[in-house]
């Protein structure tokens, strides 16, 4: 293997293939650049096949046991967001479910609640829920509140019309300001829908980076690693032939396969991987030169993928980052690479919005493939 | 006994020697949750960017774009001044969202009819437009009844009364245990036992794969393989885990007093039951490195599989999404990692202040956990140090 590598190749082509012959045959590098990406491409929608949350465990803590009461229970119950588990007259019991992980929240209907309502008086139903879980708290809290929020409105809407308004006014006068609130790109709010597509990004960064670190840093340890340009362009064209196949089997299939909102601008996308997948194979390389060992790259690598995915501007938005982060995470080329995904494949902008994105990723690339070619250069005897 | 003493200084001799290594079980886990926690210290995201098509250019719709700029989540950066302009910025994402307000909407409310305000939010960045939602609800809200509120007034109802007609029933929205939905205490807390859950698998991997690439096993373990029996490996693997044992554990503990206490916040449940949760966490994770590592025979397929299992573990583990939402065979995946049993007793302690026995179960599985891998481990490396032959495979 050395003494190949050490033959200079005749031209780009002749370098790309050996570079490609060297990858074949290292099973390690083939499991990264291969495996990983279409093993992820698999498990990781697995988890979020369902989507949106649907029956969200909870109970009903009935104080009051009247007919309205009841009601609000049955409106709770007929609601998609939630199942009544347990109608039970005291708030310890719905708390010990709780702990127990049996329901997720609970609503307390006080005692005299139906009184109060025939009186005019203040009545409050109280609505409990999981805090400490963003998503269960927010279908508890909107399940009930539309349960309670349908049985108050007809409650009113029947005291306006004793007091002679019709039924329209009486239903205008009650929220003169009314508001629809619709989800574009995205119109189920599927939680697969939003992360997984993001992830995908990340997950061909990752993938490539360490395989690019891992062959870079076997390199140097055998010394192949001083080489002319002919035969490092050859070899950052083979890693990415394979991160540019990974990028098609993602945006062109686990995509449709999962049908994620996709397909915006497919040229565009095209351009993305263009620039994406160069940037990070010199990336990649350049980092393994500095490890300089072969299994290195995966120690050091594996545990970034947790902040990158919190700074590229998905799951935890960039207006809270501190500052300093705020620039430093542009020499990541997923901080483009997601936000320029997000554009063209997801919601179909124009290959302008990107630009500035591609601008960075090419500016990266280059930056780090002329570091990597002076750093590589071969030693003058 | 000797054998963890022996392997201990071996270790510690190995560190010393190695800055890669060493870096690996102190600065840099240091540096990795300082930089977890640094991206969470805002606590809530601000100021997120929202645009305006007025199409009714009235004092009442002004009068919203005002209260929608004052919610603290929101900020008004553009106003367009028709749909399809306000679609082409919401697809170049240059606002996450867009409020419309209908023409006629000061006269329609004046005249006593419902009038309708839409927003449009971009659904593909979904904590985005969660957050928006939650906010421009409540805006509207509040102007809908000011509105109504003076209208009753007018008619010459109390305010009182009002209050009471307007909507017989309420409903009091709780969130129990997170109360301010403060993002560090929620998200930082959760993220940095992952990180230092990866790292810690990943150490594992890589001190006990190491001995097998550079077939160093037989000088760890005894220059005669197997003489020492599996007792004096099983106390050898004690020994050399200790070590990133002791600094991984002592990273967690420091981050977990420092984002709790330190940021004076001061939990309801006990900090001490999830001190030792975090541990025995870090323990089963180094343990089940080690394991991959006597098995796989190799350190690039354990790291490899340290990965796997590791790197994921968060988004799986039932805080982002929950594990009730999950199909059977995905969320049987998720309740076997140890990550997800571990965080669950975290909430538990540090949000929603559970008493303790809901989780000694958790507490008494990593315990075994532990064990079982750590048996695991010794035996392939007793295997493994029976066949010099397999040694050395990259």
């Amino acid at each position: 293997m050395d003494a190949q590598m050490n033959t200079a190749p005749r031209n780009l082509l002749h370098a790309w293939l050996l570079a490609l012959a060297t990858v074949a045959r290292d099973k390690g590098v083939l499991l990264l650049l291969i495996g990983a990406p279409v093993l992820y491409g698999f498990f990781y929608p697995w988890f979020y096949t369902d989507e949106v949350l649907t029956r969200v465990p909870v109970a009903v803590v009935d104080m009051d046991h009247t007919s309205l009461s009841r009601q609000i229970t049955r409106f709770a119950d007929a609601d998609p967001r939630i199942e009544v588990r347990l109608v039970t007259g005291s708030e310890r019991e719905a708390q010990q479910a709780l702990w127990r992980g049996e329901i997720e929240g609970y609503a307390v209907i006080p005692a005299n609640l139906k009184r109060s309502v025939v009186r005019g008086e203040n009545a409050v139903v109280s609505i409990e829920a999981n805090g400490a879980y963003a998503l269960l708290n927010k279908a508890v809290q909107y399940g009930f509140a539309e349960a309670v929020g349908t049985v108050s409105a007809g409650v009113e809407i029947r005291k306006l019309q004793a007091s002679g308004q019709s039924a329209q006014q009486a239903r205008a006068s009650r929220a003169p300001v009314q508001l629809q609130m619709v989800a574009l790109f995205n119109p189920i709010e599927g939680y697969g829908s939003f992360v997984v597509p993001a992830v995908a990004l990340l997950i061909l960064q990752q993938t490539l980076l360490m395989g690019a670190a891992l062959l870079a840093g076997t390199w140097v340890e055998s010394g192949a690693h001083r080489a002319g340009a002919t035969t490092w362009l050859g070899r950052l064209l083979a890693l990415c032939t394979l991160g540019w196949a990974s990028g098609l089997f993602y945006f062109g299939w686990i995509f449709v396969l999962h049908d994620y909102p996709r397909g915006g601008n497919p040229l565009g996308a095209l351009a993305l991987l263009a620039c994406y997948v160069p940037a990070i194979a010199a990336l990649g390389s350049l980092l393994g030169l500095w490890f300089g060992n072969r299994e290195r790259a995966l120690q050091v690598l594996l545990f970034t993928t947790l902040p990158i995915a919190f700074m590229a501007g998905f799951s935890w938005p960039v207006e809270a980052l501190p500052e300093p982060l705020q620039w430093l995470r542009w020499l990541l080329p997923s901080t483009s690479g997601v936000q320029a995904s997000l554009r063209l494949n997801q919601l179909g902008a124009p290959l302008v919005a990107a630009l500035p994105y591609l601008c960075a990723l090419v500016a990266l690339g280059a930056v780090c493939t002329a570091a990597l070619l002076w750093k590589a250069r071969p030693r003058q005897a | 006994m000797n054998s963890i003493v022996n392997s201990f200084r071996r270790e510690a001799r190995r560190l010393a020697a190695d800055p890669w290594d060493l870096a690996m079980v102190t600065w840099v886990p240091v540096l990795g949750v300082l930089v977890l926690w640094w991206i969470f210290s805002a606590g809530l995201p601000r100021h997120l960017a929202v645009g305006v098509v007025d199409e009714d250019h009235s004092s009442l719709s002004r009068q919203l774009v005002r209260m929608l700029d004052a919610t603290p989540g929101v900020q008004i950066t553009q106003h367009y001044t028709n749909a399809a302009e306000a679609e082409r910025a919401l697809r170049a994402v240059e606002v996450y969202a867009v409020v419309t307000i209908p023409r006629d909407f000061a006269r329609t409310v004046k005249e006593g009819r419902a009038a309708q305000v839409t927003l449009l939010h971009n659904a593909q960045m979904g904590t985005h437009s969660g957050l928006l939602q939650r906010d421009v609800r409540a805006a509207v809200g509040t102007l809908s009844a000011g509105i109504e509120m003076a209208a009753r007034n007018k008619r010459g109802e109390s305010a009182q009364a009002v209050r009471v007609s307007m909507e017989p029933i309420h409903t009091q929205l709780v969130a129990l245990f997170n109360v301010s939905s403060n993002y560090e205490q929620f998200l930082g807390a959760a993220l940095i036992p992952a990180l230092l859950h990866i790292l810690a698998m990943t150490a594992g991997a890589w001190t006990v794969g190491r001995e097998l690439r550079d077939r160093s096993l037989g000088q760890w373990l005894g220059d005669t393989p197997g003489a020492g029996g599996i007792l004096s490996t099983a106390g050898a693997l004690l020994g050399k885990l200790a070590l990133p044992w002791a600094t991984l554990t002592l990273t967690g503990l420091i981050a977990l007093v420092g984002i709790t206490w330190g940021r004076g916040w001061h939990p309801p449940g006990n900090l001490w039951w999830v001190a030792g949760a975090l541990a025995l966490l870090l323990a089963v994770s180094l343990a089940a490195g080690a394991a991959l590592a006597a098995l796989t025979r190799s350190l690039r397929t354990a790291l490899s599989g340290a990965g796997f299992f590791a790197a994921p573990a968060f988004a799986f583990s039932g805080v982002a999404f929950p594990l009730s939402g999950m199909p059977g065979s995905a969320r049987a995946w998720a309740e076997a990692m140890p990550f997800t049993h571990y965080i669950r007793l975290q909430i538990e302690q540090l949000q929603m202040g559970a008493p303790l026995a809901t989780s000694v179960p958790t507490m008494v599985g990593l315990i075994a956990a532990t064990a079982v891998l750590w048996l695991v481990a010794t035996v392939g490396l007793h295997l493994a140090a029976q066949r010099p032959a397999t040694w050395g495979g990259r």
